[in-house]
């Protein structure tokens, strides 16, 4: 099989530039495990939300050259400072193009409400999620927060905890019905997709509704998990229109809805434009000649090699198995490419779980194109993108989402470039 | 008066909790105090190895003659703590048959049977077995669950009057003259010190009753020893495996619920480090290897968590390996020791023998206070074991099998009480050890559940192989859900109960581990916010 561009990867970042490439008119296939990190999404997208010694960032773009200064290993001042801003703002354009709707300012970070009512800064929220200019300014003074009965990946007394911080009153309301019994009689099935497919049905949607206006009768706004709208994209501006009063949602534990959204609503995109999406094959290894790739076999399509004049390392970092941890080192599993990482394990992680742990910058090394190395020299048609770099601590910083978005405009813009030279 | 009792009795470990059973079994009025939750110390950190006493029978014949009549007792009152087996004797080429006769005699002497088996047929029986093995022999080995077994005591003792503080720190020891009348405590949760009253303390400190008794000057000394374990995600073996030679580091395999547990390496440590176990990754790398000897597959199985305990033993001579001394019961009345009454200390021994142990230390509490009653912990049955197996799954047929199975085997008969009359309360806080919400109210309820921590060794929440992924956060949606004042408090607990199972888990952080690791950071550090609370907590 032949392609232009061969991404490995159908996460955030292989999507992206899928959809990058996709859109200049290149032929693309995408090799996708299947689960990726969007699995556990926020419903938010952050850029930079702290420098690596912690200072909280307001301006992104501002970090972001600073770390160009402090931090060349980033994989924004890998990008540079210029073009991650240039990126930066394409990013929201292009998430709404590809049916994420997204709102945000590209030079001014916003606060997202985690499923704990606590507020974290964020770049790019979805619409209908709760979200706030500084820690606190709720545009409640009072609301009920809606749980469905014996749903435990979400926390209503969290969350009030945190809001009663800012005197902010809650009241408590709680949702059962029997569709969602039929759901519990295995006692597993209570999660956040599964429920949301009960509310998919226009039926349960509106008896949602009745019963919000029920439980929040005398409130100002109402809070729901994000429990709404798997199957179906206007699902949350039906109950708006059907609870006469503000509702916002907030994020849950996984599986998120907003992330299984974003994936299948990418991956739509992506099809639609030509590109070719190979969901459920694992890439087994690649054959390399004169410095470059010249295919990859999978598991599914056994001797018939995925062959492409670029390629594309999008497969995220351990979690993914993009990145596989032995006792003494790191290796990158699909190509035996060279990895950023410290030989003693005991430098790996401190023994404090919430420590910045040093096992979370390693990752692939690249060159300034963010080209993959293999024995120390650049393989001269493979560029690594997303969670797989080296050089970042994607929780740590709040730049999980931002380098996967920017990696991939970058690296997508490298390979339309070389085609005009 | 308040406060006053007939016996304080100092340790909630096994030890502790056997002595306040059997005081409260013979009338006595008794109070237990223990520093943290119970079973934390070297009671909760080891093989949970039901042993048949075969281990020490050609060493020490007194310990295993000790353990073999416990092992049978623990069969009948602590059924449902009690995992039967058996364990194999296995002898590999380099270490030659010469001991397995010598270890065969010496246990009959004991009194342990010892089948000596087929290689062949060893290996049919135990599949996991090294199959490059040359001999093997059977013996009645198994597997205990000290958490369960400790819990049981706590229950029966309150049901029969004791009072139960967890989280109390012994300060002090009271002394009139040459008596201990009595002891101040710390009270970690009301942040409040107490002062009870007794006629006689009881010093079950374990390892920590060195202590205890250096308070009021009194020495004993003890050989700190610390021995280091692997947890295995899956149950590889199903018979208790041990190495037929002297015993040596990581030489026994025991299964238990659905793991596999190797250990242990020895090596004394300070006295000053006995609170700070810190798994060294040589520990680790022999655990493995040695453990790879006993079951090959282990190689390639995923390892859950690391974690060390303290051996309490007695210091009879300078051996650096803490392995040929005594494993036997020390039991020391300091009126005649060191001339200070009203103050007992109960220590050495090991996890199988804490019935005898509590029954000698009640014995002499028991000629101390003039109470003529005898010891009847060998023939009651513990809270839990009372009913027959047929009984316990009648009474708890409604809930799914599942949990039910799980809470049986948790629980025994008291799973009854477990609430399961609607679908929420048979929903599942943890998938892989398949705990119930009911489950988890029942331990909010009716377990003294403090923490996370706490609900954990009670529950399993959170013990499985994802290792408290997701289940920990909904536990503490349980935990400040029944008190919303406590919402705050369980979101820390949250993070010192990550803190906990990463300190298990770093030692072995690579593969599957790191994996898991990265999600776990992903889902409470980024999508919950948790680190931020944590922060706050450093600057405080």
């Amino acid at each position: 099989m032949k392609f232009d561009t061969v991404i490995i990867g159908g996460g955030l970042a292989g999507m992206v530039c899928g959809i990058r490439l996709a859109e200049a008119g290149e032929r693309c296939a995408i090799v996708s495990q299947g689960q990726s990190a969007l699995h556990f999404s926020s419903g938010s997208f952050d850029l930079l939300s702290r420098m690596p010694d912690g200072t909280p960032v307001s301006d992104p773009m501002v970090g972001v050259a600073e770390l160009e200064r402090i931090a060349p290993e980033h994989p924004y001042a890998r990008i540079g400072a210029e073009r991650c801003d240039r990126y930066a703002r394409q990013v929201p354009a292009f998430l709404r193009e590809a049916g994420l709707p997204v709102t945000g300012e590209d030079r001014r970070n916003h606060f997202r409400i985690t499923p704990m009512g606590k507020s974290k800064a964020t770049w790019l929220t979805l619409e209908g999620y709760l979200r706030t200019e500084a820690p606190g300014q709720f545009p409640f003074r009072q609301v009920c927060i809606v749980n469905v009965e014996g749903f435990l990946d979400f926390y209503p007394e969290f969350v009030a905890e945190e809001f009663r911080k800012y005197d902010i009153t809650c009241r408590f309301g709680t949702i059962n019905f029997p569709d969602l019994e039929q759901i519990r009689q295995n006692p597993s099935e209570m999660r956040s997709a599964n429920i949301a497919r009960v509310f998919d049905h226009e039926r349960n949607l509106e008896a949602l509704a009745a019963k919000i206006r029920e439980v929040a009768a005398d409130c100002e706004a109402v809070i729901l998990p994000a429990i709404i709208g798997l199957n179906r994209d206007d699902a949350f501006a039906v109950l708006q229109s059907k609870v006469d009063k503000p509702l916002y949602l907030l994020p849950t534990l996984p599986p998120s809805i907003p992330g299984i959204k974003a994936q299948q609503a990418l991956q739509a995109r992506f099809r639609a434009l030509g590109g070719e999406y190979f969901l459920g094959d694992t890439v087994l290894s690649g054959e390399l000649e004169n410095g470059r790739v010249k295919q990859i076999y999978t598991a599914n399509q056994g001797n018939i090699p995925f062959q492409a004049d670029h390629f594309v390392l999008a497969t995220g970092s351990f979690f993914s198995k993009g990145l596989v941890a032995t006792p003494d080192r790191i290796v990158e599993p699909v190509f035996g490419a060279d990895t950023v990482f410290t030989s003693d394990r005991s430098t790996w992680y401190t023994l404090h779980f919430f420590d910045r742990q040093n096992y979370q910058a390693f990752g692939l090394r690249t060159d300034a194109e963010l080209r993959v190395m293999k024995e120390g020299v650049a393989l001269e048609n493979l560029y690594g993108i997303g969670a797989g770099l080296s050089g970042f601590h994607p929780v740590q910083e709040g730049c999980g989402a931002g380098v996967s978005l920017l990696s991939a405009f970058y690296v997508a813009e490298t390979i339309l470039n070389s085609r005009k030279s | 008066m308040e406060n006053t009792y007939d016996v304080i009795i100092i340790g909630g470990g096994a030890t502790g909790a056997g002595v306040a059973r059997d005081c409260s079994l013979r009338g006595i009025k008794a109070l237990l105090l223990e520093r943290s939750d119970i079973s934390t110390g070297a009671t909760g950190r080891n093989h949970g190895l039901l042993h048949s006493g075969a281990r020490y029978a050609v060493t020490d014949g007194e310990s295993a003659e000790e353990c073999i009549r416990e092992n049978m007792i623990l069969r009948k009152i602590a059924a449902h703590c009690v995992e039967e087996t058996d364990g194999l004797f296995i002898s590999l080429p380099e270490d030659g048959l010469e001991y397995q006769s010598v270890f065969v005699e010496a246990c009959r002497r004991a009194g342990i049977r010892a089948e000596v088996l087929d290689p062949e047929e060893a290996k049919r029986l135990e599949p996991a077995a090294n199959p490059a093995l040359i001999g093997a022999v059977r013996v009645p080995d198994g597997a205990v669950d000290p958490f369960r077994l400790t819990s049981s005591n706590i229950l029966d003792a309150k049901a029969h009057g004791a009072e139960i503080r967890t989280y109390t720190e012994v300060k002090e020891l009271i002394r009139e003259q040459d008596r201990i009348v009595g002891v101040k405590a710390y009270d970690h949760r009301a942040h409040r010190e107490e002062t009870f009253y007794a006629q006689v303390v009881v010093n079950a400190g374990g390892i920590w009753g060195h202590g205890i008794a250096a308070k009021v000057g009194i020495t004993i000394n003890m050989l700190p020893a610390k021995g280091a374990l692997l947890i295995f995600g899956h149950r590889v073996n199903q018979m208790v495996l041990n190495r037929c030679r002297k015993p040596a580091d990581a030489d026994i395999l025991v299964p238990g619920d659905t793991i596999s547990l190797i250990g242990t390496t020895s090596s004394k440590v300070p006295y000053d480090q006995i609170d700070n176990m810190v798994i060294t990754p040589e520990e680790v790398d022999i655990l493995l290897r040695e453990g790879e000897k006993l079951s090959p597959q282990l190689a390639y199985t995923r390892i859950l968590r690391a974690y060390a305990g303290v051996r309490p033993l007695v210091a009879s001579d300078d051996d650096p390996s803490g392995r040929t001394v005594s494993r036997g019961i020390v039991l020391l009345d300091h009126a005649q020791r060191d001339g200070l009454e009203g103050f007992i200390t109960i220590t050495g021994g090991k996890l199988m023998t804490y019935r005898l142990m509590a029954e000698w230390a009640t014995d002499l509490v028991c000629r101390k206070l003039g109470i003529h009653q005898s010891c009847r912990t060998a023939e009651l049955p513990l809270p839990g074991s009372v009913e027959s197996r047929e009984e316990v799954e009648k009474k708890n047929r409604r809930k799914p099998v599942a949990q039910r199975r799980s809470a049986i085997s948790r629980h025994g008969d008291l799973a009854a009480r477990i609430a399961d009359r609607n679908s929420i309360q048979n929903s599942l806080v943890c998938e892989c050890e398949e705990v119930s919400i009911g489950e988890v109210e029942y331990a909010l309820e009716n377990l003294s559940v403090n923490n996370l921590v706490d609900l954990r060794r009670r529950t399993r929440v959170g013990m499985g192989t994802c290792q408290g992924e997701l289940c920990a956060c909904r536990a503490a949606g349980l935990m400040g859900k029944k008190d919303p004042v406590c919402a705050k408090k369980a979101k820390a607990d949250l993070v010192s109960f990550l803190n906990e199972r990463w300190k298990g888990m770093a030692p072995i952080a690579w593969g599957d581990t790191l994996r898991e690791s990265e999600y776990t950071t992903w889902v409470y550090e980024s999508v919950c916010g948790l680190s931020d609370e944590t922060e706050k907590t450093t600057v405080q």
